[in-house]
């Protein structure tokens, strides 16, 4: 899992060009939207492009997406659970 | 109307006031200049000229000042850069549209992102020419300054087709 949470945390960085930030830089556990990254609601459906891109996944029930994008850490709970590469 | 300052970022570096600033690109003038604006580099290159710009003209302008001002800006390519990034995320064996992309692909962004930084509450607008006319540009700033009254208007041509060639020209104008 800390693999997985390092390499999630690498590709927010990439893909949202969080371009001052290194992964040491984000705490897994803090939240990603309003205080923590302060990530805004285009940030979020980028990171469902990600998901599908990387991991083959897709987001069927929008409701879940507050709870999967809680923390780097829930991120990385649900790819593990879901990913299909 | 009359000129206040004049300002011009090209790959050659960022001139005011006919001062050579600094010699660096896009990215090294944020980071000498601006550094605690995190968006920038979600931005396109048409929003980030647009923003050094306003950064380094507005320096010395208030709050109230500010909320009163207007910006207009022209061009001719219009948000042509960002299309063709957010175009290349469309390949039929690789169809991932960015929605980080899709929100610049309209030039006009680019006055919004602006206003954001420096909550500029007055007039925004953006007019694609085929080429530059400076008659018709200071028509509109004329139009502009009758029809809405700002404290200042923002102004200027901002180009980018790509690392060696852009040019945002820009400069403040205020009533005499």
């Amino acid at each position: 899992m800390e693999e997985l949470i390092e390499q999630l945390k690498a590709q927010i960085i990439e893909v949202l060009n969080l371009e001052d930030m290194t992964p040491a830089d984000i705490d897994a556990n803090a939240p990603l939207f309003g205080e923590g990254l302060g990530l805004d609601s285009i940030d979020v459906l980028e990171l469902i492009v990600m998901l599908e891109k990387e991991y083959g996944i897709r987001l069927s029930n929008p409701a879940e997406g507050k709870a999967i994008f809680a923390s780097v850490a829930t991120i990385a709970d649900y790819v593990s659970k879901n990913r299909k590469k | 109307m009359k000129t206040l300052s004049t300002l011009t970022i090209t790959p050659a570096g960022a001139t005011l006031n006919g001062t050579l600033l600094a010699e660096a690109g896009i990215t090294g003038l944020y980071r000498r200049f601006v550094g605690d604006y995190p968006k920038f580099f979600k931005m396109d290159h048409l929003c980030k000229l647009g923003l050094l710009g306003a950064e380094l003209l507005l320096k010395d302008f208030t709050p109230e000042e500010k909320e009163r001002g207007a910006v207009v800006i022209f061009n001719r390519s219009g948000s042509l850069d960002a299309d063709r990034h957010y175009q290349s995320t469309l390949a039929a064996d690789n169809y991932f549209p960015s929605p980080a992309l899709f929100v610049y692909t309209l030039a006009n962004i680019v006055t919004g992102e602006i206003a954001i930084r420096h909550k500029i509450y007055g007039e925004t607008s953006f007019y694609i020419m085929d080429a530059r006319d400076d008659t018709a540009m200071q028509c509109i700033l004329d139009s502009t300054l009758l029809t809405s009254d700002p404290s200042f208007i923002l102004t200027g041509w901002i180009e980018y087709a790509g690392e060696d060639d852009y040019i945002a020209d820009m400069k403040i104008m205020i009533q005499e």
